[in-house]
Order: C-alpha cells, then sequence, then structure tokens
C-alpha cells in the first residue's frame, strides 16, 4: 500500500506520515501541492491520496477533480485532510467524490477511523 | 483661444484704439469693459473647472469602496487572526509542555524501580540473597513488568499527542500569508493614495465575484458562522446526511 500525502505544511506531511505509520503504512511519498501530486500520481504505483485543500499552486479540490476525471486514477481513494469547514466545501469535496473528511486539528484516532471507514467500503464492494 | 472670442477681442481692440485716437472717454471705457469681459470669463471657466476636478478627487476618495473595506472590515479582521495565531501557537506550547510533564515522570519512576531491582538481581547472582529477600525481589519483578507495559503505552501515546499539537504550525502558517496577502494589498493602496496627490486617484470598481468554496483557512470564528463546520463530528453529521 503506497499513500502519497500532498500538503504545503512540510510539518503537516510529517504528522501525517507519522501517523501513518503507527497505522502500519510504511510505504508513503509525499508532494507539496496539486501540481507536484499529479505527476507522482500518474506515473502510477499509488493507492492511496491523503491530501489538503488549501494550497498554492493547485488546490486539493482541483486535485480530486483530476483525479476522478483521469480514468487511470480515478478509483483511487482519496482523504481530505484539511482546515477548510464550510458547509459548501465539505458538499463540494463529497460530490467530486471525496471519500473521507477530516478537519485540522485533528486526532490520531480520527484519522485512523476516517481511513479504516474507507478502506471498510471498498473491502465490502 | 475659440476664434469668435478672438474676433470679437480684435473687434473690440480695434473700437478702442480708434476711441483712444478720437479721445472719446466714454467710447474707451466702454471698450476697456468689453475686453476684460472676455478674460474674465476665461477665468470663471478655468476656476469652475478646477473646483469640479477636486471635488470629484474627493469623492474619488470616498466611494474607492476597498479601501473603505480595508479599513472597516479587512483590519479589525487580521487582529482576529493575529490573536488566533497568538492562542494557536500559545494552545499547541501548553499542550506539549503538558505532555512532556506527564511523561518525564513515567519515564523516572520506569528508571528509579529498574535500578532497584537491578541492584537487588546483582545481590541475587552473586549469592548474597536470603529467601525472604528473593521473594521480596519476585513480588517487585512481578508487580515491575506490567507497569513498563502501562507506562511505555501512555508514553507512547503522549508522544503521538506531542505529535498532534505540533499541528498548529500549518494552521497558524496559513493564517500568516494571509495576512501578508493583506498587508501587500495595504502598501499598494497607500502608493495609489501617495500618487493621487498628483493626479485622480483611479477608480476601480471591480465586481467581486464570490466564490463559495474559496480556501479560507483555518475559520477564526466559527462558533458564529452558521456556514462553517465546528469539529469532525460536524462534519460526520454533514457527510451522512449526504449518503456517505
Amino acid at each position: 500500500m503506497k499513500i502519497l500525502i500532498v500538503d504545503d505544511f512540510s510539518t503537516m506531511r510529517r504528522i501525517i506520515k507519522n501517523l501513518l505509520r503507527e497505522l502500519g503504512f510504511n510505504n508513503t511519498v509525499e508532494a507539496d501541492d496539486g501540481l507536484t501530486a499529479l505527476p507522482i500520481l500518474q506515473a502510477g504505483g499509488i493507492d492511496f491520496l491523503v491530501t489538503d485543500w488549501n494550497m498554492p499552486g493547485m488546490q486539493g479540490i482541483d486535485l480530486l477533480k483530476a483525479v476522478r476525471a483521469d480514468a487511470k486514477l480515478s478509483s483511487i481513494p482519496v482523504l481530505m485532510v484539511t482546515a477548510e469547514t464550510k458547509r459548501e466545501q465539505i458538499m463540494v469535496a463529497a460530490q467530486a467524490g471525496v471519500n473521507g473528511y477530516v478537519v485540522k486539528p485533528f486526532t490520531a484516532g480520527t484519522l485512523k477511523d476516517k481511513i479504516d471507514k474507507i478502506f471498510e467500503r471498498i473491502d465490502a464492494k | 483661444m475659440e476664434s469668435s472670442t478672438k474676433t470679437a477681442q480684435l473687434k473690440a481692440a480695434r473700437a478702442l484704439i480708434s476711441a483712444l485716437e478720437a479721445d472719446n472717454e466714454e467710447l474707451i471705457q466702454q471698450q476697456l469693459t468689453l475686453l476684460t469681459q472676455t478674460q474674465e470669463s476665461e477665468l470663471f471657466h478655468e476656476v469652475g473647472k478646477l473646483t469640479r476636478d477636486l471635488h470629484e478627487s474627493l469623492n474619488s476618495f470616498n466611494v474607492d469602496s476597498r479601501l473603505v473595506d480595508l479599513t472597516e472590515n479587512t483590519m479589525p479582521n487580521t487582529r482576529e487572526r493575529l490573536n488566533y495565531v497568538i492562542t494557536t501557537t500559545e494552545d499547541a506550547a501548553h499542550k506539549t509542555l503538558g505532555f512532556i510533564d506527564q511523561t518525564l515522570p513515567l519515564a523516572s519512576s520506569l528508571k528509579e524501580t529498574a535500578e532497584k531491582i537491578d541492584e537487588s538481581w546483582h545481590r541475587f547472582r552473586m549469592r548474597e540473597m536470603n529467601a525472604t529477600e528473593f521473594r521480596e525481589l519476585s513480588r517487585e519483578i512481578e508487580a515491575y513488568l506490567p507497569l513498563v507495559k502501562q507506562h511505555s503505552d501512555q508514553i507512547h501515546i503522549n508522544l503521538t499527542d506531542m505529535m498532534m499539537a505540533q499541528g498548529f504550525q500549518d494552521l497558524t502558517g496559513q493564517v500568516i500569508r494571509q495576512v501578508i496577502t493583506l498587508l501587500e494589498e495595504v502598501e499598494d493602496n497607500l502608493v495609489r493614495l501617495v500618487k493621487v496627490s498628483g493626479k485622480h486617484l483611479e477608480h476601480k470598481k471591480e465586481d467581486k465575484i464570490v466564490d463559495p468554496i474559496k480556501a479560507e483557512g483555518p475559520q477564526i470564528n466559527a462558533k458564529n458562522n452558521p456556514n462553517v463546520v465546528n469539529n469532525q463530528d460536524e462534519v460526520d453529521d454533514l457527510l451522512s446526511s449526504l449518503g456517505f
């Protein structure tokens, strides 16, 4: 399981990376916005995407839309971890096909919970 | 100068010369008045134009909506944002220090008991220990091992929480970036304000296109805003209402 972590703040990428390691996901790669994330995704081998929303360059919501619009990437589960908390934003993310939405600041438990739920749903299919 | 005015002035000047030559006092006065009158109306015209320009300049000051918006809304909002940075960093520092306070005694107690057991164990190996002392040592080891697990677990939890507290850097970083953008805008507006002393303040009234999902970073005043969620539970509720 290879996970791509996209956030413009290196501290947040490190936090998410450490939490994922705790959960047993040791294989992670990082990108600092949608523009740098897309080539990594297109190169193949990414099984799960964790992305922030508010980033310079290409924002997380646009990355999500780009992933869903790309036939080769469209089935990758996407978890959004963001400080964006407007109801409209969450609805737009849901419509764009996000698999989970975690608001910052979050706890280790919340992240685990949401990742578990995403895999449960995938396994159930 | 307009040609009609010029013709009128020439006519008046010629009449003035002939009046002077004829030494006709009354006609001289009449033609002089006629000449200065056109001059005066030019002056009034210029003063009127200047007054209008000034009026428009002052008006464009008043209605530059961005300047008004900056002073009335954005500045207080920025103060709130910077206060958010203070409270968030303060909160993160206290959390981290709190976890350190909780963790240090756990590590110390493990070390102290380990040292005590190590000493007794050494005596046992050197056959310097009687049966009663050995039974005591066994009890100590029995009590110690589960404690090691328990304390290690707690230390692990505390360290994870300490790590989570570092998320403040991302949240406050987003807010500080917004403040920097604002400062650049204020600078830009001040430069325009300085330029206006020479010419009119360019009045650009841009139509604000409201993007409902524009990324805004952490919400500073979420509690008073019905359009934003306050915590993960509300996110989950909203998503489940959407069939998630």
